[in-house]
């Protein structure tokens, strides 16, 4: 499998800006600028960019409440989303949903989900839709290892396969569901291993190595559209943050969580980027200013936006 | 004018459905070949093929879920639970997705889906596979729930359900699916949230649901030969809940008694009686009551079972004590 | 004298000797998942199976009275799980290391296995599991089982029967110079001359500039494979060789492989199910000794049919065959000698 030049620097971008939009985020929990809570996608970039980038844009996810990162890579407009978790009425979803909900079908997202293992049965349901119209689409759902333990996770794994839906399984496994780390939460460690009761391919891949990530998806989404079933593959990451900002993470010890940020996956882009000549050091700090820019004026949409009136509250329960 | 059974309007309005849209399709245990656990869904496989009447694993989230994802995706499913009671294994997936989508996405999707349940009790089914439990459904917002009591309401009110851009959970109540009732040649579409006046009557009026409706018509026959002439409402759905045809009634009457066959406390009767006595309580001559099952699980033993299901005799009773 | 309860070996064996062995378990929690489950036909090689593989190990070392196993600490922790369901007496010693999961564990539990003197190292992995245990290890036997997608280098046995080969091995009752040999290997070198990495199969070079899944599964982008061994009846690229040769593992030479569009065409299954046309342009025989240097930069150098080595843009590599591959106990001839010695006679 070749990786085109443009589909590495369409990679980095897009994971440079999770990373920015993250860490601007952080900034402004800490600041006190936002209400509700975040839980962060930073160190986890390279999963949502890679699997992202091996979608087009009719194909569908479902996200989590990590979902930030899926939003961005499936090609989400920053300023709605800065928006909505500013809890604008410009925001995408007119401030009813906040962080975890934000959704754009239009672009095929079926929602981030408050719910662990919400959105397994959903994109079933995708999945089913598209085999039901005999379209060329499939449906992605990013869960966690957290999630891969739900009996909702359980029967969407089970219905897909049993159904051979166009349905591919990215498990994000960061080794805790908030504080509780995977060795006391399963039996197994990885979560591929679940596969082989579902008779369908189970992987394993770095999820730090955004190459190896887009490979293995472009790999299941190929398989899902020729008819062959669902895929589960397991991109083995970890999150830098805590569950949400203003854990503590006193489960954890700094060492592992300074040796997971020494394999940092956009650096280690960065680098195959300019080794190879695809871009140069000068091209890499434009398109990060550009970003940037992006950024700031997503930022400044959010701030300048109107907040919700309190009679919004009635609308679009009924449609 | 055709005599058909409760559960034939239920099948008609399923496949003419189907017939009109290509979008429309059938998932649920046992729902193909075998045509439901009742029967309701017999003949739509050999007519419109597995495709489009998908038997499905005993996985009632998915299945539930899957509906929920494929409306997202513009079908319109509609999903049968084989009895309601089994909602608990797939609650999330209706009430915190299905439900909520439309609203936290801000307006920009529907979920254009069909939960079909029978529920009741009366066969000796038991604390699983008896409860009424319309209440539950009818607390959350974004959720239509419909009730019919009449072939020509299950034949109308399912046309709506399917064509309605909201996820719409549908109670059936399983001891009625063998009645048999009118259906008009021209039936059509009941649009949600009428209440029909199944009995005009000037001294009380008496909202009952579902399968209770039949029992407060009896209660009606029993109370007018005692000189009380009763107003009987069938609200159809509970949400949206037609209050104002219930006021507008007990304005006339000055009385209210509520019935349904769910457990009393919480019931969906409580949400009427403290709409009507928030409404109009200048209105009421009497206390309101309630009637409705004891605050304990379905028995199965016979004549268990019959103490715990409220009937007709409850009703007249419950009439006699507000206006003694 | 002690003896292990349980244990049924002869007078023939040197009791003292069995109860001062130790050996050595290196499993591999991650072999047998990579990307070659969707694009070819791979199993899910799931880790409890390899806890049963390590069970059955150890029955063969109890058996043998061997009570000591050193094993690399792994976060699906194998080797301990299999003893607890068994409920061993086998003490066990984690090798002195933090796991970091990746395949330098491999390496490094087998040379803190060969510091602390192990008479034999099992090896349960692919070919790219064995591969990183010799970096870390040249000088103890080792014992690899199959528990990988392309296993050409590591047996395909009963687990049973490795315990007590391994066993034997290790324990001395049967000696290396009888139960085993060196295999050759390939050594990636740096220009400067320094060994860079090493192959036990294959070496193949890849066009591509990116590591990614590791694996490889077509051949588009491969212009040249070095192989140590071949078969008509193998998986993986030594397959392609295989279809021209046959190399057994014992002998001292390799084959150079240049592939292209013209030349002759072979069908090969280059990984589990996926069957390939492959067409050979030149092929070489390769002595012992012998280096070719690689023209292709940059180039990624796939090891064992695993993406591994980058070569960036202006370095070069070069392919060298060597005889200093690791020394590997041949099961069947181990067991053959038990046969001849008696040694199971009661």
């Amino acid at each position: 499998m070749t990786i085109s030049k443009k589909k590495m620097i369409e990679m980095y971008t897009t994971m440079y800006r999770i990373r920015q939009f993250e860490s601007k985020l952080q900034e402004f929990f800490a600041a006190s600028k936002i209400p509700g809570f975040v839980h962060l996608y930073l160190g986890e970039e390279a999963v949502a960019a890679g699997a992202c980038a091996a979608l087009n844009k009719e194909d569908y996810i479902t996200s989590t409440h990590r979902g930030h990162g899926h939003l961005i890579a499936k090609g989400g407009d920053l300023k709605l989303m800065m928006a909505e978790i500013f809890g604008k009425s410009t925001g995408y979803c007119k401030g009813k949903g906040g962080s975890m909900h934000i959704a754009d079908v239009d672009l095929g997202i079926l929602g981030a989900n408050g719910i662990v293992g919400g959105g397994g049965p959903i994109a079933t349901g995708a999945g089913m839709a598209i085999q039901y119209r005999g379209e060329d689409r499939v449906a992605v759902c990013f869960f966690g290892d957290g999630a891969s333990n739900q009996g909702t996770t359980q029967e969407a794994l089970n219905l897909a396969s049993a159904w051979e839906l166009p349905v591919v399984f990215v498990n994000e496994n960061n080794g805790y569901g908030i504080s509780c780390p995977i060795s006391k939460s399963m039996a197994i460690t990885d979560i591929a291993d679940r596969a082989a009761g579902y008779d369908m391919p189970g992987v394993i891949v770095d999820g730090n190595d955004v190459t190896a990530v887009y490979e293995a998806i472009t790999a299941a989404v190929a398989r899902a559209r020729k008819g062959e079933g669902p895929s589960l593959v397991e991109c083995k990451t970890y999150r830098w943050r805590g569950h949400f900002e203003g854990d503590a993470c006193t489960y954890r010890e700094k060492d592992e969580v300074d040796e997971w940020i020494k394999k940092d996956p956009i650096p280690r882009c960065a680098q195959k980027m300019l080794d190879e000549g695809i871009l140069t050091e000068k091209e890499l700090d434009a398109l990060h200013a550009k970003i940037d820019t992006e950024l700031q004026e997503a930022i400044t949409f959010a701030e300048e936006s109107p907040l919700p009136e309190p009679a919004d509250l009635f609308e679009d329960v009924y449609a | 004018m055709a005599q058909k059974t409760y559960m034939q309007a239920l099948n008609d309005a399923l496949r003419e459905e189907m017939e009109r849209d290509p979008n429309v399709l059938i998932i649920g245990e046992d729902v193909g070949q075998f045509g439901g656990c009742f029967g309701v869904t017999k003949g739509l496989f050999d007519q419109f093929g597995e495709k489009r009447v998908r038997d499905t694993p005993i996985t009632e989230s998915a299945i539930v879920g899957a509906a929920t994802g494929a409306a997202a995706a513009g079908l319109r499913p509609v999903c049968e639970l084989m009895f309601v009671d089994f909602i608990g294994v797939s609650m999330d997936q209706l009430f915190n997705q299905a439900a909520k989508m439309r609203y936290m996405f801000g307006g920009k999707t529907t979920i254009p889906m069909v939960l079909r349940a029978p529920q009741g009790a009366g066969i000796g089914a038991a604390a699983q596979h008896s409860q009424s439990l319309e209440s539950w459904f009818m607390h959350i917002p974004g959720l239509k729930v419909a009730m019919p009591a009449t072939p020509e309401d299950a034949y109308g009110l399912l046309l709506t359900a399917i064509r309605d851009d909201n996820p719409v959970v549908f109670l059936e109540h399983k001891v009625l699916y063998g009645v048999e009732g009118e259906v008009p040649d021209n039936a059509g579409a009941i649009p949600f949230g009428q209440a029909k006046i199944c009995r005009e009557g000037t001294d009380v009026t008496i909202v009952a649901l579902s399968k209770m409706v039949y029992s407060a018509l009896e209660a009606a026959e029993t109370l007018a030969a005692k000189g009380i002439n009763a107003e009987v409402i069938d609200p159809r759905t509970v949400s949206p809940l037609d209050m104002d045809t219930i006021i507008e009634s007990v304005k006339k009457t000055h009385s209210l008694v509520v019935a349904h066959e769910a457990v009393k406390t919480g019931g969906a009767g409580a949400e009427i009686a403290a709409q009507v006595a928030e409404e109009i309580i200048d209105y009421l001559d009497t206390p309101i009551m309630r009637v409705g099952a004891p605050f304990t699980p379905v028995p199965f033993s016979p004549p268990l079972e019959e103490a715990f299901i409220p009937g007709a005799e409850d009703i007249v009773a419950a009439v006699e004590q507000i206006r003694s | 004298m002690l003896l292990p309860a349980g244990s049924r070996f002869s007078l023939k064996h040197n009791i003292l000797s069995i109860l001062m062995t130790t050996v050595g378990i290196i499993a591999n929690p991650i072999s047998g998942k990579d990307i070659r489950r969707l694009v070819a036909h791979g199993s899910v090689f799931d880790n409890q199976e390899k806890v049963r593989i390590v069970r059955r190990i150890m029955m063969g070392l109890s058996s043998l009275g061997v009570q000591r196993v050193m094993f690399m600490p792994d976060y699906y922790a194998i080797v301990p799980r299999a003893q607890k369901g068994i409920h061993s007496n086998i003490e066990l010693i984690s090798a002195p290391m933090c796991a970091d999961n990746s395949q330098d564990d491999s390496t490094k539990a087998a040379r803190l296995m060969a510091e602390a003197g192990v008479g034999c190292i099992f090896v349960l992995g692919g070919d790219g599991t064995s591969r990183a245990v010799t970096k870390g290890n040249a000088t103890i036997p080792i014992l690899p089982i199959s528990t990988g997608t392309n296993n050409v280098f590591p047996f395909m046995i009963e687990a049973t029967i490795a315990g007590l080969a391994g066993g034997l091995i290790a324990s001395g009752q049967v000696s290396p110079e009888q139960g085993c040999f060196r295999p050759t290997c390939l050594e990636i070198l740096n220009e400067d001359g320094s060994v860079r990495d090493i192959a036990l199969v294959d070496a193949a070079v890849h066009t591509d500039t990116y590591i990614g899944s590791k694996a490889i599964w077509s051949l588009d982008q491969v212009s040249q494979i070095f192989l140590t061994r071949c078969r008509p009846d193998t998986i993986g690229l030594s397959a392609i060789g295989g279809q021209l040769h046959t190399i057994s593992p014992r002998e001292l030479q390799g084959l150079h492989l240049t592939l292209g569009t013209v030349g002759t065409t072979f069908t090969a299954p280059i990984a589990p199910g996926l069957i390939e046309p492959a067409t050979v342009t030149e092929e070489a025989r390769m002595k012992v000794g012998d280096t070719i240097f690689i023209k292709e930069s940059p180039c990624v150098i796939a090891l064992d049919g695993e993406r591994e080595v980058e070569v960036r843009r202006g370095e070069h590599v070069s392919v060298r065959l060597s005889a200093q591959g690791p020394l590997v106990v041949d099961v069947s001839q181990v067991m053959a000698t038990a046969q001849q010695d008696k040694l199971f006679m009661h």
